[in-house]
C-alpha cells in the first residue's frame, strides 16, 4: 500500500495537529517521534502521542496506514519479525520500553492485548483465563479461581461461561471467544489494554456486546482501541488519533475530529470522501 | 495440463503473426469458445489422472490380495494324494501346485507316441503338479514335480496322516504301531491323541528345564567365571583380595555345578521315560521309521476330516505360528521370537527417534535463524532420506558396533575380551541405526506440523507475556503434536519393514535368547535378535529347501503387515486422542 508513497512535505500531512481532551491523569505511554522500517520500507513517520492514563483512545486511519504497526509497537510484538528497525522512544513511567535493559515480558505483562481474530488457546475456558498467571508461575488454587471470576466478570461472559469453565474455549461463539479473549487480557490485571480492531470478526451483536464492554472498563484500564469503523470510534473513544501513511495527522479530543477537525485530510476521512 | 497446451498453441501463433500477442490469443480462444457446442466433453486430464489413481488402486489391491489369499490358505489342511506312475512305481503328497511345462527332448523320447502327438498337438507343453511328498530323512527331498502323462492313478486313502514332527519336517504315511511304556497298544484315533499330547507335555518341560533352568544355571557360571576374569584384570592377577575373589566365585560355581547336576539327572529321567514311548509310521511304499511319539507335534488323517476338524487344524497351526519357536531351520512351526524382535527393536527405534527429531525441527524451525544456513540443513535432512538404507547398515556396523561398542567394551567388559560384547551387531545397534535412517521423515513432519501452528496462537501466548520457550510449551507443541505424531507413525512404518541395514547391525536367523529375559538386567541390548522381515528374506531364499519355505514367506508376510498396521493403529489411535484432549484443553 501507499506507505512507500513519498510524501513533500508541506501538503499538509504535516505537522500533526494536537487538541487533546482534558480531565486525563496524565500520560500513560508517551510516543515521541517514533519511527519503524520493515527491512527497507518504512512504516511509521515521525510519530508522537501521548496516550491519556484510564481513556480510551482510538486510531483511525485508512487500511494500511500503520495502526496495527503503532498498535503492536507498544508492547513490543513487533520484535518478531525480521528486519525491523526503529528509532525515537516510546516512554512507560519514564521508562523507555525500546531502550537497553527492558524486560520484553515484564512489559507485555502490563499490557493486555486483543486481537483482530479470537485466538482463544486450544484449552479449557478456565486455563485460557488463567493463563497469563500460569506462565508467571501462579500455581495457587484459590487465586486462580478468583482472578478467573473477576475477569470473566469483567468481560461480561461470568454468566454464560460459569457452568463450563472446563470445556474448551473453542466451543463458544465468536462474539463469546473474543470476550473471552478479553477477559484473558485482564486477567494478569495490566494497566494498558491494547485492542487491534476487536469487533472485525463478530456480527453487529457480538460487536455492541464488546462496545459496551469498552465502556465499562474505561476508567479501569487505559484503552488503546485500532478501528476502522468510525462510528465506533465515535461511540467508544475519548480521543481520537487519525493516521495517514504512516503518520499522525491529527490527534484530539473524539467530538473535536469527528465535528470540528482542524486538518482538511482528517474532516474528508471522517465524512467518508476517501478511505 | 495437455489440453491447456492444445488450446494456446494455435491461438498464441495467430497472435504472433497479429504481433499482439495477449490479447489476440485471448481472442483466438474466445472464438473457439463460441464456436464450440454445449454438450460436455469432459477434461482429458482429469480421466488420466483417475486413470492412474485407479491403475494404483488396482495394483496394490492385487498384490495385497495376492499376498492374503496365498498366506491365509496356507495353514489349511490339504488333502494327501496316492499317486500311481505308468513306471509303476508309487508316491504320496500333497499337491501344492502346478501348471504347464514343456518337457525336455529326453524326456519326450521315452514317452509312447500316442502322447507324444498330444503334447505335440499342445505346441509342446505338457502339464505337471509338484507334490509334497515329505519325508525328507527317507528321500532326501520334500517335493517331486510329476507330470501328468506319467499318472495312472490317483486316489485318497483315508488311513493316510499328515504328520509334523519336530525333527525333518513333515512325514505321509501310515500310523503302523505305538508302543506305550515299552508295550505295544492298539492304535485308536482316541488313545493315539492321548498318548501324544502326554509326550507332548513331557518334551515341553524337557525343553523348559534345559532352556530355562539349566540355561539360567548357565547364565550364572558364565557370569562367575567373568567375575574372576574381572577380579584378575582389576586387582592383579596374584593379589590375595584378587585370590580371595577367586575364590569365593569359585565355590560358587561347584554349587551351581551341583545343581547343574541334579537338573541333568531329572533331564535324563524324562528323557529316558519319554524313550520308552514310540511310534512307528510307514511311508506309500511300506518304509518304516520309527520315533518317541513326542516327536510328533501335529498329526492328522488328511482324507478324513470333517469341516470343523479342519477348522481346529487350521486355528492351531496359526497359533503356533504365532506363539512358538522356529524349528526345521525356521521352514516350520513359529515365529514368536522374530515377532518379539521386530516389535521390541521398532518400539526402541521410536524411544531414538523421537525427542532427537522433534528437538531438531523445533531448533530449526523456532529457534535457527532463517537463512542460507538453516535451508542447507534442510536440504540435506532430506537428501538424507534418499541414501539407500544399506549404506546406513555399513555406518552403523562401522560407526556403532565397531567403534562405539568397541570402547563400550573395553571400558566396561574388559574381562570378556576377546568375546565382543557391545561391539557386534545388537538391537540397541539396530534400533540406533534405523533411528538415523527414520529421522529426517521425523524432522520434516514435525517441522511442518510446528509451522502449522498458527501465528495468532503464538501472538496471543506472548502478549500474555509467556517467554518463547513457555509459548512453545504449551502452545505450540501440544497443537503440533499430532502432526509429530504422524511423523512418528511413518518413521515407524519405515523402520519396521527395513531388512538390508538389519542383516549388518544384528539380525540373525536364529536367535538363541530374546533380548529380554529372566536374568538381570532383564534387558539385554547388546543381544543379536530375529526379525520378521528378515525371516522372510531367510526363509524364501536362504533355507535348505525354498519350496518348503515358500508359503511360509506369504504368512509371514501376512503377519509383518499385520504387525506393522497393527502398530500404525495404535500410535494413530492415540494421535487422535490427543488431538480430541488438546482440542477439548483437559489436560
Ligand atoms: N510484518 C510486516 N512486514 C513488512 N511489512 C509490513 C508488516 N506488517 C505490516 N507491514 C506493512 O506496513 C504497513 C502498515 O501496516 P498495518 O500497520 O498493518 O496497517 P493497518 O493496521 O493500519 O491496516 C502496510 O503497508 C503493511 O504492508
Ligand atoms: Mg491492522
Amino acid at each position: 500500500m501507499a506507505v512507500t508513497e513519498t510524501l513533500p512535505r508541506n501538503d499538509g500531512i504535516a505537522p500533526t495537529t494536537y487538541h487533546v481532551k482534558a480531565g486525563g491523569q496524565g500520560a500513560a505511554l508517551d510516543i515521541r517521534d517514533f519511527n519503524l522500517w520493515y527491512g527497507e520500507t518504512q512504516a511509521l513517520f515521525e510519530n508522537s502521542l501521548e496516550i491519556q492514563k484510564g481513556m480510551v483512545t482510538a486510531m483511525i486511519g485508512p487500511s494500511g496506514c500503520g495502526k496495527s504497526t503503532l498498535l503492536r509497537s507498544l508492547n513490543r510484538m513487533n520484535d518478531l519479525v525480521d528486519g525491523l528497525r526503529i528509532s525515537g522512544q516510546i516512554m512507560v513511567d519514564d521508562f523507555d520500553i525500546y531502550g537497553r535493559g527492558v524486560d520484553v515480558i515484564a512489559l507485555r505483562k502490563r499490557m493486555g492485548m486483543v486481537f483482530q481474530k479470537p485466538n482463544p488457546f486450544a484449552m479449557s475456558i478456565y486455563d485460557n483465563v488463567t493463563y497469563p498467571l500460569r506462565v508467571d508461575g501462579v500455581t495457587k488454587k484459590s487465586i486462580l479461581d478468583d482472578t478467573v471470576e473477576r475477569a470473566l466478570r469483567s468481560a461480561a461472559l461470568w454468566d454464560e461461561a460459569k457452568d463450563r469453565l472446563k470445556e474448551s474455549a473453542l466451543g463458544m461463539s465468536g462474539g463469546q471467544q473474543q470476550r473471552l479473549c478479553i477477559a484473558r487480557a485482564v486477567a494478569s490485571d495490566p494497566e494498558v489494554l491494547l485492542m487491534d480492531e476487536p469487533c472485525s470478526a463478530l456480527d453487529p451483536i457480538a460487536t455492541a456486546k464488546i462496545e459496551n464492554l469498552i465502556s465499562d472498563l474505561r476508567g479501569q484500564y487505559t484503552i488503546v482501541i485500532v478501528t476502522h469503523s468510525m462510528s465506533q470510534a465515535a461511540r467508544v473513544s475519548d480521543n481520537t488519533a487519525f493516521m495517514y501513511l504512516g503518520r499522525i495527522i491529527e490527534y484530539g479530543a473524539t467530538e473535536t475530529i469527528f465535528t470540528n477537525p482542524k486538518v482538511a485530510r482528517t474532516n474528508d476521512y471522517v465524512t467518508g470522501r476517501f478511505g | 495440463m495437455s489440453a491447456l497446451h492444445e488450446q494456446q498453441i494455435p491461438a498464441s501463433g495467430a497472435a504472433g503473426l497479429a504481433g499482439v500477442a495477449a490479447r489476440d490469443a485471448a481472442g483466438g480462444r474466445r472464438v473457439r469458445r463460441f464456436s464450440a457446442d454445449l454438450s460436455a466433453v469432459g477434461e482429458p486430464a482429469l480421466w488420466a489422472f483417475g486413470g492412474a489413481l485407479a491403475l494404483g488402486i488396482i495394483l496394490i489391491a492385487g498384490f495385497l490380495a495376492m499376498i492374503a489369499w496365498n498366506g491365509f490358505s496356507t495353514f489349511w489342511p490339504k488333502p494327501i494324494e496316492r499317486v500311481e506312475l505308468t513306471s509303476g512305481e508309487v508316491l504320496a503328497g500333497v499337491a501344492t501346485r502346478g501348471g504347464p511345462y514343456r518337457p525336455g527332448e529326453s524326456t519326450l523320447a521315452q514317452l509312447d507316441d500316442e502322447t507324444r502327438a498330444a503334447i505335440a498337438a499342445n505346441d509342446g507343453f505338457a502339464s505337471r503338479t509338484l507334490y509334497q511328498t515329505a519325508n525328507f530323512d527317507l528321500y532326501g527331498d520334500d517335493f517331486r514335480w510329476v507330470s501328468d502323462f506319467e499318472v495312472a492313478d490317483i486316489t485318497r486313502p483315508e488311513d493316510f496322516f499328515y504328520i509334523e514332527r519336530q525333527q525333518w519336517g513333515v512325514f505321509i504315511g501310515r500310523i503302523v504301531s505305538l508302543v506305550v511304556d515299552g508295550e505295544q497298544v492298539e492304535i485308536t484315533p482316541d488313545r493315539l491323541s492321548r498318548e501324544q499330547r502326554a509326550a507332548r507335555q513331557r518334551f515341553t518341560e524337557i525343553r523348559g528345564l534345559e532352556r530355562g533352568d539349566i540355561g539360567g544355571i548357565n547364565h550364572l557360571i558364565e557370569r562367575e567365571r567373568l567375575a574372576i576374569r574381572r577380579a584378575e584384570i582389576r586387582l592383579g592377577e596374584d593379589s590375595p583380595e584378587a585370590q580371595a575373589a577367586i575364590a569365593e566365585a569359585q565355590a560358587r560355581i561347584a554349587e551351581l555345578q551341583a545343581e547343574f547336576q541334579t537338573l541333568q539327572q531329572r533331564v535324563n529321567a524324562i528323557r529316558a521315560e519319554d524313550r520308552t514311548t514310540r511310534i512307528t509310521f510307514a511311508e506309500v511304499n511300506g518304509q518304516q521309521v520309527e520315533t518317541e511319539l513326542s516327536q510328533v507335534v501335529r498329526f492328522f488323517p488328511a482324507n478324513a476330516l470333517s469341516l470343523p476338524d479342519k477348522i481346529g487344524i487350521y486355528l492351531s497351526r496359526w497359533w503356533e505360528f504365532v506363539s512358538a519357536e522356529p524349528r526345521e531351520a525356521n521352514t516350520q512351526g513359529g515365529v514368536l521370537p522374530a515377532i518379539f524382535g521386530t516389535v521390541a527393536m521398532t518400539l526402541l527405534m521410536v524411544v531414538f527417534v523421537a525427542p532427537f527429531g522433534v528437538i531438531t525441527a523445533l531448533y530449526l524451525r523456532e529457534y535457527a535463524k532463517q537463512g542460507r544456513v538453516t535451508s542447507i540443513v534442510r536440504i540435506s535432512v532430506n537428501n538424507l532420506a534418499g541414501v539407500p538404507s544399506i549404506v546406513y547398515g555399513v555406518f552403523g556396523l562401522g560407526f556403532f558396533a565397531y567403534a562405539m561398542g568397541g570402547t563400550i567394551d573395553q571400558l566396561f567388559y574388559p574381562e570378556a575380551l576377546p568375546n565382543p560384547t557391545f561391539g557386534k551387531g545388537g538391537i540397541l545397534w539396530a534400533s540406533l541405526t534405523l533411528a538415523l535412517l527414520t529421522v529426517p521423515v521425523v524432522i520434516v513432519a514435525s517441522e511442518e506440523a510446528l509451522q502449522a501452528v498458527p501465528r495468532s496462537m503464538r501472538e496471543g501466548s506472548l502478549a500474555c507475556g509467556a517467554s518463547k520457550w513457555q509459548t512453545i510449551r504449551y502452545i505450540v507443541l501440544p497443537k503440533a503434536l499430532p502432526g509429530i505424531m504422524t511423523g512418528m507413525i511413518l518413521a515407524m512404518a519405515r523402520g519396521a519393514g527395513e531388512v538390508a541395514p538389519l542383516m549388518l547391525v544384528g539380525v540373525v536367523k536364529l536367535a538363541p535368547a530374546l533380548p529380554v529375559d529372566g536374568f538381570a538386567p532383564f534387558i539385554h541390548l547388546d543381544r543379536s535378535f530375529m526379525h520378521l522381515g528378515f525371516h522372510i528374506f531367510d526363509v524364501g531364499f536362504q533355507s535348505r529347501n525354498s519350496e518348503a519355505g515358500k508359503p511360509m514367506v506369504f504368512v509371514t508376510t501376512v503377519l509383518l503387515l499385520a504387525l506393522i498396521i497393527t502398530m500404525n493403529a495404535t500410535a494413530i489411535y492415540v494421535r487422535n486422542r490427543l488431538k480430541r484432549k488438546y482440542a477439548s484443553g483437559e489436560f
